[in-house]
């Protein structure tokens, strides 16, 4: 598809746009001796080893061509290339390399129209963003990083004050198993309708997935005074994807991982924010979202106590070694639902910034109230005009009973160096 | 019925003194016009920038290019052209302002301080005219610089609206050309926040402002040259000033 969108390219391009980024990284990870995994690794060792450490190479290939303006139909090319390979502490090394996007688009004034796979970012949130229905996009990452687009076809239309726009995301998956389109890669048809109103910024938006069903949330962003920023979204959801538990698996092992993504029922996902920046170039974003698509308080108190039985179980004198083993990978597969955008429903996040001359500094913290864990994040940047480099500092904490205080890791650690062109 | 005679010669001096106000006031609008011809030569304009950052003792500290498109009613597109920023774009229409990283291709609203960050803010970047932006008066004649000759015409500027970089600028224009020589730029504090000066195409018989040298007096004291490498005459369409048209990527001539 790549090497066929270059043909075209060559054929049609007049003064293509490259550019792009090499990037070398080196990441360090202590892991958590509390939690399920560490529980499971501790009746056999080994069985869920953690690498705690890693190197990573990219180089981020960007390009837009433009061929002639008399054909609006093709009005431009876009693609945007990740080469990666990374190698883990006793692992093999590891290709992961992906289009981000590779797209066409058409271009007929007010009306835009664009096919093949695109970056396609909503809402108006930081740390949480309910109506990124389109790009799902993982928030918090230690470092910024371009998400992997959506394949999509759509369809906007741009007037003075307005902006409306329909996108088809994953047509592929059209008529697949529930299984094999979850999340981001359900089949969806999602509308967006943009009002920009003086100061403020108002947005409507909708979804229709072919198992989750409808969604409909809104948004407001409105600058307050010269320094404050206000913002507020709001989804309602007739189904949802998530994680549910085997109703078999009690306290008891099981044969096979309970954990499996399912479709539920009706929820709701809200977040209000503020921003502030001052005229010394510091800033200060709070945050406090609700996300119901996370598992309930109930079912965290259940998952605490099956951890707890399992361990009493796995500890039991004289078990024989196979049903260690079973014990322990039970133990394991309880971090399953810990792969989740949100860990518990209510989340206040804090993040403070400050970005003098060539640095940007920033210290956040997310805190779950339910459970008082914490993960509190420390960044430093320095950006000349082409090498970019980057540190970044993480640890999970709080009571031992907090969610977050049973990760698989304790402290995550990472520096970047990049080299744009 | 007569009034005695102060009372007329204090309603006489009023009405005089509003007078004179007024013009001066006039006059300093037609200054400001005449100025800014140096500096934008058309309502629509596509600028290419490229701003310069030099440390204390002279040595360069950082580069970058922009695209600019500034049009008319307060409505400008910053496209950042260089490695370090490639793909970010700032919009601005009249007070409010939006940002994109390419990384996100999500219009990000900004506040008017959010704007402010960088040597060269976006607003010194984008922000071409001064007639259209603040109100004025004549002070007086001054020495351009230290030197008693030549002489220029000073103005106080103050900000007509709000979403502008700079609450007051004190600007002083050739006498002869009205061509702008140097200004002290007043964020909303009031503190000094930097000193402009212009330089131009021709210094004997000057058409068009090349460059702008600011001086930071706030923070880092370093030296920023921005400099206009082109201009043209460009109306983009409706559509490039919408927010949300931010994420796309429309050929650019």
């Amino acid at each position: 598809m790549l090497l066929l969108a270059l043909w075209v390219v060559q054929a049609a391009a007049a003064e293509p746009e490259i550019g792009g980024e090499l990037r070398l990284q080196a990441d360090a990870l202590a892991a958590n001796d509390a939690g399920p995994l560490a529980a499971a690794n501790a009746l056999t060792p080994g069985l869920a080893p953690i690498a705690d450490a890693g190197v990573r190479a990219e180089a981020q290939l960007r390009g837009a061509w433009h061929p002639a303006a008399t054909r609006p139909w093709l009005s431009a090319l876009s693609a945007d290339v990740l080469l990666a390979t990374e190698r883990r502490e006793g692992q093999a090394t590891v290709n992961d390399s992906r289009i981000n996007e590779l797209h066409a688009a058409s271009d007929f004034g007010a009306w835009q129209f664009t096919l093949g796979k695109r970056i396609v970012g909503w809402d108006v949130g930081y740390g949480f963003r309910p109506n990124d229905v389109v790009q799902q996009e993982r928030r918090r990452t230690l470092l910024p990083q371009t998400p992997e687009g959506r394949p999509v076809l759509q369809v906007e239309h741009f007037g003075a004050e307005q902006a409306a726009t329909l996108v088809w995301v994953n047509p592929q998956h059209a008529g697949d198993p529930d299984d094999e389109q979850r999340g981001a890669s359900e089949n969806a048809l999602a509308a967006r309708w943009y009002l920009r109103y003086g100061a403020a910024d108002a947005y409507l938006f909708g979804r229709w997935g072919e198992h989750t069903r409808a969604s409909v949330g809104a948004a407001l962003a409105v600058v307050a005074t010269d320094e404050l920023e206000l913002h507020v979204s709001a989804r309602a959801l007739q189904r949802h994807d998530g994680w549910r538990i085997d109703d078999d698996a009690d306290l008891a092992p099981v044969a096979s991982n309970p954990w499996t993504q399912a479709t539920l029922g009706g929820t709701s996902q809200w977040l209000i924010g503020a921003s502030w920046t001052g005229q010394q170039q510091q800033s200060l974003l709070c945050e406090y979202w609700y996300d119901g698509t996370a598992l309930g308080d109930k079912q965290w108190d259940d998952w605490q106590r099956r951890n707890g039985a399992l361990t009493a179980f796995g500890a039991t004198p004289g078990l024989p070694t196979g049903l260690v083993r079973a014990t322990a990978a039970n133990l394991a597969w309880q971090a399953t639902p810990f792969d989740t955008p949100s860990l518990r429903r209510d989340n206040l996040f804090v993040r403070l910034a400050w970005q003098p001359d060539h640095w940007l500094l920033s210290a956040d913290v997310l805190v779950t109230p339910a459970d008082r864990g914490r993960i509190v994040t420390l960044g430093a940047q320095w950006q000349g005009d082409r090498v970019r480099l980057n540190a970044a500092w993480r640890a999970y904490g709080g009571p031992s009973d907090a969610l977050v205080a049973q990760l698989p890791q304790r402290r995550v650690g990472v520096l970047q160096a990049s080299w744009s062109f | 019925m007569t009034r005695p005679l102060p009372q007329t010669l204090a309603a006489l001096g009023t009405a005089l003194a509003a007078t004179l106000a007024h013009a001066a006031t006039d006059d300093a609008a037609a200054l400001l016009q005449a100025a800014d011809r140096y500096r934008t030569g058309a309502d629509n304009l596509q600028v290419e920038t490229q701003v310069s950052v030099l440390n204390r003792d002279g040595t360069p500290d950082k580069e970058r290019r922009y695209t600019v498109f500034v049009q008319a009613q307060h409505k400008s597109l910053v496209l950042m052209r260089s490695p370090a920023e490639a793909g970010q774009k700032v919009l601005m229409l009249g007070d409010d302002f939006w940002l994109l990283m390419p990384g996100s291709q999500r219009p990000l609203r900004i506040t008017p301080t959010q704007k402010l960050l960088g040597d060269a803010s976006t607003g010194d970047i984008a922000t071409m005219s001064w007639a259209d932006d603040y109100t004025g008066r004549v002070v007086g004649d001054e020495p351009c610089g230290a030197d008693p000759e030549p002489v220029c015409r000073h103005l106080s500027l103050q900000a007509a609206r709000k979403g502008v970089t700079y609450q007051r600028i004190e600007l002083w224009l050739g006498k002869a050309r009205h061509e702008p020589v140097r200004a002290d730029l007043y964020v909303q504090s009031d503190k000094l926040a930097k000193q402009a000066r212009f330089v131009f195409d021709k210094p004997a018989l000057p058409t068009m402002v090349t460059e702008m040298v600011l001086l930071d007096q706030l923070s880092n004291h370093k030296e920023t040259r921005v400099r206009y490498l082109s201009r043209q005459g460009k109306a983009v369409p409706e559509a490039w000033l919408n927010p949300m048209f931010l994420a796309r990527n429309p050929a650019l001539d």
